[in-house]
């Protein structure tokens, strides 16, 4: 405890690390995620071929390979063509940046058949009576399909997420400073890899858990309409 | 009374009309559904649409306010012109969006199976569309809103989501939140069908309130006895045509057409 104690700082530093990550990998993965549902679904030939594509990939990929190619192929190859055109010096892809983009872009492609399976669970009677209404296609996203998208959508996403914080974890092998990177240098230079390790295996568990009650708020927020068996 | 004629275009006769259809065909790939239809219905009209299951009566509907793209044909909604182009392929569209969604929000639909918006309470359905789409205050719109839900008595469900009300009651808010829009027409596609045979009644008396204080209004039914005693014209689809047409007592008492005839004593027995 002492131990843990003593370097609480590098803990600490690494787990808002980890958190950061996280949340911007989550926003790009809801951003991807959105627009590929949208191109999956769109009657746009070239939008739905590109987003199967997508999500063919990235999901029958390792994260851990992606993450090494982007940061270490990817810096290459930007500077390759910068070289090549001139059009800008040395560039170097941050750790968190690389780690952030690839996680995002990977569960972007889970998000996309989340997302994909709840605006079909819709019943399309509701959009068509949106129709006859009269109202564009944005009022009928904004009023009609995004409050019953996400309720549709949040058992897979709550899993998608959860999977995703830790997914955060392999970034540590590029040399992001996260809580398993600077649990792992505390654990290895005083030689109590077993403590360090069991500290940031309870940091992701708070994680995690506080993530479930924001997710459970998201459900009873969405849940608005729904007769629940017990008093239907 | 009611004027169903099948040759003048969109500005022809003295009185403007609420709603005109013509010449409306519609094909789904090869197979042509809707066969060159024209009717006009004037301020006040109930016209009841009858017809065998497949004679295309629901499609003709879902084409007046443009839920299914016809293939050819012209819709008018109170002397405008639904403007329409040939796109790619030789396809019919609507030349102007901006334009069908505005013509549409002055025509009233309510769907067999309800449709009601489910994650929004009765009166937030009702409000919505005013609201989003009119542009109305809330407070209006909601003032509005509690006048027709107590003409269609629903007003002490005001508070509850669809999932908590019996189909009647379901197709009473729909009947609400069509009339919220103050539409020209409303159009009625199968209303009472997927109802249980009991609460059928209860939809069926509110639209005839609605037919006596002189609501323009298209309705394809099953319901014979709402077809021949509170509509003012009777139009008979077959295979995507009109076969026969007129007022309904007449129609039902001495039938021109032997298909009709033949309708009849299916369903009225």
């Amino acid at each position: 405890m002492d131990l843990i104690l003593e370097y609480q700082a590098q803990l600490l530093s690494g787990t808002w690390v980890t958190i950061q990550l996280a949340l911007i990998s989550l926003v790009f993965a809801v951003m991807f995620g959105l627009l590929g549902a949208w191109a999956k679904l769109s009657k746009n030939f070239l939008a739905q071929k590109t987003a199967v594509a997508y999500t063919t990939i990235v999901r029958g990929v390792p994260d851990l390979v992606l993450i090494l190619l982007v940061f270490y192929g990817g810096q290459q190859m930007i500077n390759s063509f910068g070289a090549m055109t001139g059009l800008w010096g040395y560039v170097e892809i941050s750790q968190f940046a690389a780690g952030a983009g690839t996680i995002g872009v990977v569960f972007g492609g889970y998000m996309t058949e989340t997302f994909r399976g709840a605006i079909l669970a819709i019943p399309r009677g509701q959009i068509e009576a949106g129709i006859a209404c009269g109202m564009n296609r944005l009022t009928i996203f904004r009023r009609v399909i995004w409050p019953q998208m996400v309720r549709y959508a949040l058992p897979g996403f709550s899993n998608n997420w959860l999977v995703q914080i830790k997914s955060t974890a392999l970034v540590s092998v590029i040399g992001l400073q996260d809580v398993v990177y600077n649990g792992f240098v505390a654990g290895r230079s005083t030689r109590q890899l077993f403590t360090f390790m069991f500290a940031v295996l309870m940091i992701y568990l708070v994680l995690t858990a506080i993530s479930d009650l924001g997710l459970r708020w998201l459900d009873r927020r969405y849940s608005k309409g729904i007769v629940r068996s017990d008093n239907g | 009374m009611s004027e169903v004629d099948g040759e003048s275009g969109g500005e022809s006769g003295s009185e403007q009309a609420a709603l005109e259809v013509v010449d409306l065909h519609k094909s789904f790939g090869n197979v042509e559904v809707i066969r060159g239809v024209s009717l006009s219905a004037h301020k006040g009209d109930v016209i009841s649409i009858l017809g065998a299951s497949g004679s295309g009566k629901s499609t003709f509907l879902r084409c007046i306010n443009l839920l299914e793209i016809p293939t050819a044909g012209d819709v008018y909604v109170a002397g405008e012109k639904i403007r329409m182009k040939n796109g790619k392929a030789g396809t019919y569209v609507p030349e102007d969006i901006h334009q069908v969604e505005r013509l549409r929000a002055r025509l009233g639909m309510v769907f067999q199976s309800f449709n009601l918006w489910s994650h929004m309470t009765v009166i937030e359905n009702v409000i919505e569309a005013p609201i989003h789409v009119l542009k109305i205050p809330r407070a209006q719109a909601i003032e509005e809103a509690e006048a027709l839900m107590h003409k269609v008595g629903i007003y002490d469900r005001k508070d509850y989501y669809p999932a908590q009300l019996s189909g009647g009651q379901q197709q009473r808010v729909a009947i609400a939140r069509g009339l919220a829009m103050n539409p020209e027409v409303m159009l009625f596609d199968e209303p009472t069908s997927a109802l249980d045979p009991e609460l059928v009644g209860e939809v069926l008396k509110v639209m005839r309130d609605l037919a006596e204080e002189g609501r323009t209004m298209l309705v394809v039914t099953h319901e014979m006895s709402f077809a021949r005693d509170v509509s003012s014209s009777v139009v008979f689809l077959h295979k995507g045509m009109i076969e026969e047409q007129g007022a309904p007592q007449q129609m039902f008492k001495d039938p021109n057409s032997d298909r009709f005839r033949q309708f009849l004593s299916r369903t009225m027995q």
